[in-house]
């Protein structure tokens, strides 16, 4: 694939090549281990070498007049330079070339020291090596083209990543020369780890005092844009020209925040706080600390609540359990009626998919959210009464019809009165309420609930008209006609599913025929149901068989023991695949109610309508089916017949169509369109809008989903009384806001409810409160209801069991309080893009987890702390207030400190964290200030090396701190004076003084844990293309001359990020930092390497192998000429395009076939005659 | 095409293509470190292990190579995004084609350093030169016919392309290893 000068024979093409090759000595880093003079002669062998020098020291001014000299008076065009890595000096020799009037991308660097000198010994096969290489450049450069630098304008705005006090500083010192800032910091607040110190060492000034100044001058620079809560996603461009996108998170706080604190008192929620290392706990609308800039107070939320998510009406479950584990009953009233229009109902017959997905799950059992719903309802009705609806928000002239009083219906009939629209629901039964009424035994849900429910629901403004049936007492078209009464803008068609299907077996139909003459051997469960709820005949046999394991199957079961029958479930799988609830389930056997699995019915038996028995086969489980539970098999041979006077199918439900003949007819005239059903005779609609086939019809409910649940229903009620303000709106049909659940409402909640709390398998264990129950054996006797519901006590002890996932929970509390109207629950992130010229990277450290060095026993022991603890105690504004104490309560009588924890430890970080020493005689000096315990330090190595620090170390030892030269092997309990364990702690190390064993007995041990690099060190690493150095901190350009630059160019570090520093190092490298931004501000444009891919368009033969492989899309195509072009500006020269082009027509500026070859040709050729004859003479 | 001769004075050549990121800045680490590798291993700075023409393998084999590593940055991890990916990539490819030309696959080596990892880098560099030395010189027989018409193909300007480069089957002139340039 290569076509151009690379050849056999090593010799360069370029007759016009005058090569000046200088071999530089470094002292004796390179000489030490190189023949220099042995490179020398033979890189003066090569092809095109016109001189060949060698020099102490190259980058010198001496050395860099050589090549200048040459360049100037011996015609030297192109320079070799034999050095160290390129990296390190390349920039200096092409200055000194261009000073001397050469393009500066005629030099190139042999790297004879980093990847020569420096890593081999053997000192024949050194030079040898460093003759090839310096002959493989010296190949190379001969080839070489001059080349232009790209000049490209600085955008004077500068990027700062971490708001701690390195970009702090640096944001002042950029902002006060008057340039833009966009400071970015991924907390609430800014002030980084410095915000948490009390006292900084050496001067022992109080960090608050000299820091918060520092945080509210940001807040008022007005060229400071200061962006909390933020992350950088995504960097492009190059220096002087970043294109930056940073995803700002939702706070749930606008700027209208007064920061007064109101919201505090009604939140429910505590949680440990982050900011006080989990010691004292706060809200979950909070701010950080009182000096927090911004001062706008947040919301934490780490995701949904599950229970939340899970509930098709998106049921605030979470916030109204919190509140009544306050005893806020009134509250949680109201926050279940703000989603839910039939609260009373769902209390007591809802699924509670809420539940399926509590989180509780993972340590014990679900919270009772159901339970505790049915709770706060019935409190409401004892010591709140009547509750009105709140107004409607708007009035609009057109008006709705809702078929069916169903839930669906009825949800769908509250959402859109409350919308402002004149709602009529049309029944075809006296009673209201839909499967609610004819369905739901009374034992279940007491019809006092129902009626509550839609009482609550006529105070809308919504018209009942019952007993009026669709297709007898009106027709479709009467509602969308202008006849009196009707002319609706819509209809929603909510009519249910009431028709049970049959079994389809011999002898089933005649017996239902026979119902007609007054048998009663089979009957549906729906039919069962009604005629018992409305109040109809219906008899009863002796011995039931109930057919299906559904919630209609045990409804019609639990009835059928109340009309005193001897009861069997029939069904064809197993209990596991049974789909009716686990309550139900245990209250049916709990009343007698028999189960019989793995059997189906074949044949009823019997004459004329009355039945005696049922020939059943048995069955096995097989194969999984579509629904994925395992498919039922028939045994053969396994017929048997049992014994039963009534049977009652409840397998499924169809919805009626009866009223629809006349009037699909007529729709089929009208070409506007008209309904379709699926397979399962059920009307389609829309998914999204619940729009039928028809413009004005939309549906939802067990019409649409056969038959489901009563939450289900109501959601889709609710989607449809959106989608119709929608289109009665003239709105298109799209962006809706009502509630679908997610496939896995618990994604994201995997290990803990939220990242303060234990894992589920380290919680403690809470039982469910059990829902007190009237026994079974009276029970059965009527249909009053069977559960109790829970006292004051029981739901509060019930709702304590929350684990508040996600943080808030969603109350809405602090909404309701906040005077400013600040609080905006639907807060989403944004993503805002900006343009900068430059960026600092200050994201700083976390501290080592003290957990992995188990035998210092954190976490085992209340007493041990991390620095960072005892720094947030000793703080006036911590959670003792600054007080020494012990978990106890009381001050400690000996306090040890236990250095390098995780620091200069080979198993964990073999670096030292450089300010441990200093900030543990600091802990020092304040126990000693604060307490009259004895202090004891372990040390490795005492290092206070900064200014002032030694004095200070001085200070402490007068005041009396003992300090013992040994790493501490364990800390474990000791024995108190009792014999129990636990009393006191024994520190265990060895004194390297005295060399003696010592075990020294303290109350209190802070660990003096190690900065480490943070967890997401390598996600900002990739996000701005930086490296990291083997201790995981982000690598500088150069250790010793370039500690602030990067090797992206434009990209710049401070602080903690880079390694690990005290404040004042931190704050002179922001400084440091600070200055180069504005440096290159000042000069205002920027060079940019000219290494971009180039296509030669007599080549390009048009195949577009190129495009798909440019990841910056730089690479566009020009159909007319049949050829691939470059875009320089978006090239950055990666030579991928260059490497895959089949026919070569692309070249990669400073990397063209042709150089890497000469290069490689260079490296590979024999050494000549006589150098080898010089190397053997030595 | 190989004899197991080995000449005492051969010392194996490596050639390494680092990307100029993660691999070469590794490489320097090693360095700064002082952690010794084998000066059998030349390496080659190019911007992204994405540059790596197959070409460039093959011709540093002809050249006399014995060995050849490719590295770039880790995957995810490439400071042209996914470069890294497109020489992983073509080293499967080439590695096949080496076989079926009768060099053993292993002379060949495509590895991940990342700037951090000087200490990686030594290992692979030693651990190519004990692979090098075990599969010893790669004798690959050089036909100065082949090759002049190789010149003169890739040379020429593109008007007056003369035919294409007659291989020959199995060698027609041995040459000895010294013609070579084997040190």
């Amino acid at each position: 694939m290569s076509r151009g000068n690379g050849n056999g024979n090593g010799a360069p093409q370029n007759g016009d090549a005058r090569v000046g090759v200088y071999v530089c000595h470094c002292g004796v880093n390179i000489s030490s281990t190189v023949d220099v003079e042995a490179v020398r002669d033979v890189c003066a062998s090569r092809p095109g070498v016109v001189c060949s020098r060698d020099y102490k020291f190259m980058c010198s001014n001496a050395g860099q007049d050589l090549i200048k000299k040459d360049i100037l008076e011996n015609g030297v065009n192109r320079v070799v330079v034999a050095a160290c890595s390129p990296l390190m000096h390349e920039l200096t020799f092409r200055a000194a070339a261009e000073e001397a009037g050469l393009n500066p991308y005629l030099v190139q660097i042999a790297n004879i020291r980093e990847q020569c000198a420096w890593v081999h010994d053997d000192r024949e096969r050194a030079t040898a090596k460093a003759s090839s290489l310096a002959s493989g450049a010296a190949a190379r450069v001969a080839l070489h083209r001059p080349l232009e630098a790209m000049k490209a304008d600085v955008n004077p705005a500068t990027l700062i990543v971490g708001a701690g006090i390195a970009g702090i500083q640096a944001a002042l010192e950029i902002a006060e020369a008057g340039h833009d800032v966009y400071l970015v910091e991924k907390q609430s607040t800014i002030g980084g780890q410095m915000a948490k110190f009390d006292k900084t060492f050496p001067t022992l000034d109080c960090a608050a005092c000299i820091l918060t100044p520092k945080m509210v001058s940001i807040s008022h620079r007005k060229n400071i844009h200061l962006m909390t809560l933020s992350e950088v996603e995504s960097v492009d461009g190059f220096v002087g020209n970043f294109k930056v996108a940073v995803r700002r998170k939702a706070r749930y706080v606008t700027d209208a925040c007064t920061a007064c604190g109101e919201c505090l008192k009604v939140c429910p929620v505590r949680v440990p706080s982050p900011f006080e290392e989990l010691q004292a706990d706060r809200t979950a609308i909070h701010k950080e600390f009182p000096q927090a800039i911004p001062s706008t107070f947040v919301i934490e939320k780490q995701g949904r609540p599950p229970c939340r998510q899970a509930c098709p009406v998106h049921q605030d479950a979470a916030g109204y359990v919190s509140l009544v584990a306050e005893g806020r009953f009134a509250e949680a009233a109201k926050l279940i009626r703000r989603q839910n229009p039939l609260p009373s109902i769902c209390g007591r017959v809802c699924y509670a998919a809420c539940e399926e997905a509590c989180n509780r799950q993972s340590v014990d059992k679900p919270v009772a959210i159901r339970d505790l719903k049915r709770f706060v309802i019935d409190w409401e009705r004892k010591h709140v009464g009547e509750v009105e609806p709140p107004p409607p928000e708007n009035r609009h002239p057109e008006s709705v019809a809702v078929i069916g009083s169903g839930p669906a219906g009825l949800t769908c009939a509250f959402d859109l009165a409350r919308k402002g629209y004149t709602v009529t629901v049309f029944e075809k039964h006296k009673k209201l309420g839909g499967m609610l009424a004819v369905g739901l035994p009374g034992y279940r849900c007491p019809r006092e609930e129902v009626e509550r429910d839609l009482a609550y629901i006529r105070k809308t403004g919504v018209e009942f008209r019952s007993g009026m049936e669709l297709g007898v007492d009106f027709a479709m078209e009467d509602l969308l006609s202008d006849r009196p009464g009707f002319g609706f803008d819509a209809v929603f068609l909510g009519i249910g599913a009431h028709r049970g299907l049959k079994m389809g077996i011999e002898g089933e139909d005649v017996a239902l025929e026979a119902r007609k003459r007054g048998a009663f051997g089979v009957i549906t469960g729906v039919d069962y149901l009604r005629h018992l709820n409305l109040g109809l005949p219906q008899e009863t046999g002796k011995k039931v068989a109930i057919v299906g394991g559904g919630n209609t199957a045990l409804d019609a079961a639990r009835a059928a023991r109340r009309e005193g029958a001897e009861v069997t479930v029939l069904y064809r799988r197993t209990r596991e695949e049974m789909p009716c609830e686990e309550d139900e389930f245990d209250d049916a056997v709990a009343e007698g109610v028999r189960f019989e699995y793995l059997v189906l019915p074949i044949k009823v038996l019997g004459e004329d309508g009355s039945v005696n028995g049922l020939e059943c086969l048995k069955m096995e489980l097989g194969e999984p089916d579509a629904s994925g539970r395992p498919r039922p098999v028939p045994i053969t041979g396994s017929e048997h017949v049992k014994e039963f006077d009534q049977v009652i199918p409840a397998i499924s439900q169809r919805p009626i169509w009866r009223w629809l003949k006349n009037w699909s007819t007529q729709a089929e005239a009208d070409p506007s369109g008209h309904l379709s059903f699926t397979p399962w005779e059920t009307l389609k609609v829309d998914p999204d809008s619940m729009r039928s086939g028809h413009p004005k019809i939309f549906g939802g409910g067990d019409v649409v989903l056969g038959p489901s649940t009563i939450v289900e229903s109501m959601g889709q009620g609710r989607r449809a009384a959106e989608a119709i303000d929608k289109q009665l709106r003239a709105l298109p049909l799209e962006d809706f806001h009502t509630y679908v659940p997610p496939r896995d409402p618990r994604e994201g909640f995997e290990e803990r409810p939220h990242s303060y709390a234990p894992r589920y398998d380290e919680t403690p264990l809470a039982p469910r409160t059990p829902m007190p129950k009237r026994p079974p054996e009276i029970r059965v006797g009527d249909y009053q209801p069977v559960d109790l519901g829970y006292s004051e006590e029981q739901a509060r002890a019930e709702a304590s069991r929350c684990l508040k996932c996600g943080v808030c929970v969603e109350c809405y509390e602090c909404e309701r309080v906040c005077e400013p109207g600040a609080v905006l629950h639907e807060m989403t992130d944004t993503v805002k893009e900006i343009e900068v010229g430059q960026i600092l990277v200050s994201t700083g450290y976390q501290t080592f987890d003290a957990r992995k060095m188990m035998q210092y026993g954190y976490g085992l022991y209340d007493n041990v702390l991390t620095s960072l603890e005892f720094e947030r105690m000793v703080s006036s504004t911590g959670p003792t207030g600054g007080k020494v104490l012990c978990k106890n309560g009381l001050p400690p009588r000996a306090v040890g400190i236990v250095h390098c924890v995780g620091s200069r430890d080979e198993n964990h970080h073999p670096y030292c964290s450089r300010v441990c020493c200093m900030y543990a005689l600091k802990f020092a000096h304040l126990v000693n200030d604060r307490t009259d315990a004895d202090v004891y330090q372990f040390y490795i190595d005492m290092r206070t090396f900064g200014k002032g620090y030694e004095e200070f170390y001085r200070h402490v030892l007068e005041e009396g701190t003992t300090v013992i030269r040994g790493k501490v092997a364990e800390v474990v309990p000791a024995r108190g004076s009792n014999g129990g364990l636990g009393e006191h702690l024994l520190i265990r190390c060895e004194d390297t003084m005295i060399g003696r064993f010592r075990e020294i007995p303290v109350d209190m041990v802070v660990l003096c844990n190690a900065l480490e690099a943070r967890e997401d060190a390598s996600e900002v690493r990739r996000t701005f293309s930086l490296s990291r150095s083997p201790d995981g901190f982000f690598m500088e350009r150069h250790p010793k001359l370039d500690p602030v630059g990067t090797t992206t160019d434009g990209v710049y570090l401070a602080g903690c990020c880079q390694g690990p520093k005290d404040i004042p190092d931190t704050v002179a490298q922001a400084q440091a930092a600070a200055a180069r931004v504005l440096g290159m501000i000042a000069k205002g444009q920027t060079l940019i390497d000219p290494v971009r891919a180039e296509v030669d368009a007599k080549y390009c033969s048009g195949c577009k192998t190129c495009l798909d492989l440019c990841p910056y899309a730089a690479i566009s195509f020009d159909g007319e000429a049949n050829v691939a072009a470059v875009n320089e500006a978006l090239c950055k020269g990666c030579g991928t395009c260059v490497a895959a082009c089949p026919a070569s027509a692309i070249t990669g500026a400073g990397f063209t076939d042709a150089q890497v070859l000469a290069e490689l040709e260079g490296i590979l050729a024999p050494p000549p005659e006589t150098t080898t004859a010089a190397t053997e003479m030595r | 095409m190989r004899e197991p001769t080995t000449h005492p004075e051969w010392q194996p050549r490596v050639v390494a293509f680092l990307c100029n990121w993660c691999s070469y800045t590794g490489a320097d680490l090693a360095g700064i470190s002082r952690l010794p590798w084998s000066p059998a291993v030349h390496i080659v700075r190019v911007m992204c292990s994405g540059r790596l023409d197959p070409t460039f393998v093959v011709r540093a084999f002809r050249m006399g190579a014995d060995g050849v590593i490719v590295s770039g940055c880790h995957p995810g991890d490439c400071h042209y995004q996914k470069g890294n990916y497109k020489a992983l990539r073509r080293v499967h490819l080439l590695k096949r084609l080496l076989a079926d030309f009768g060099v053993e696959p292993e002379r060949l080596r495509l590895v991940w350093v990342s700037a951090s990892e000087g200490g990686a880098w030594a290992k692979i560099a030693n651990e190519m030169e004990a692979t090098v030395r075990r599969l010893g010189p790669l004798r690959l027989e050089p036909d100065p016919r082949r090759d002049e018409a190789c010149i003169a193909y890739e040379t020429a300007p593109e008007a007056e392309i003369p035919p294409g480069p007659p291989f020959s089957k199995g060698g027609a002139e041995v040459s000895s290893s010294a013609e070579r340039g084997v040190s």
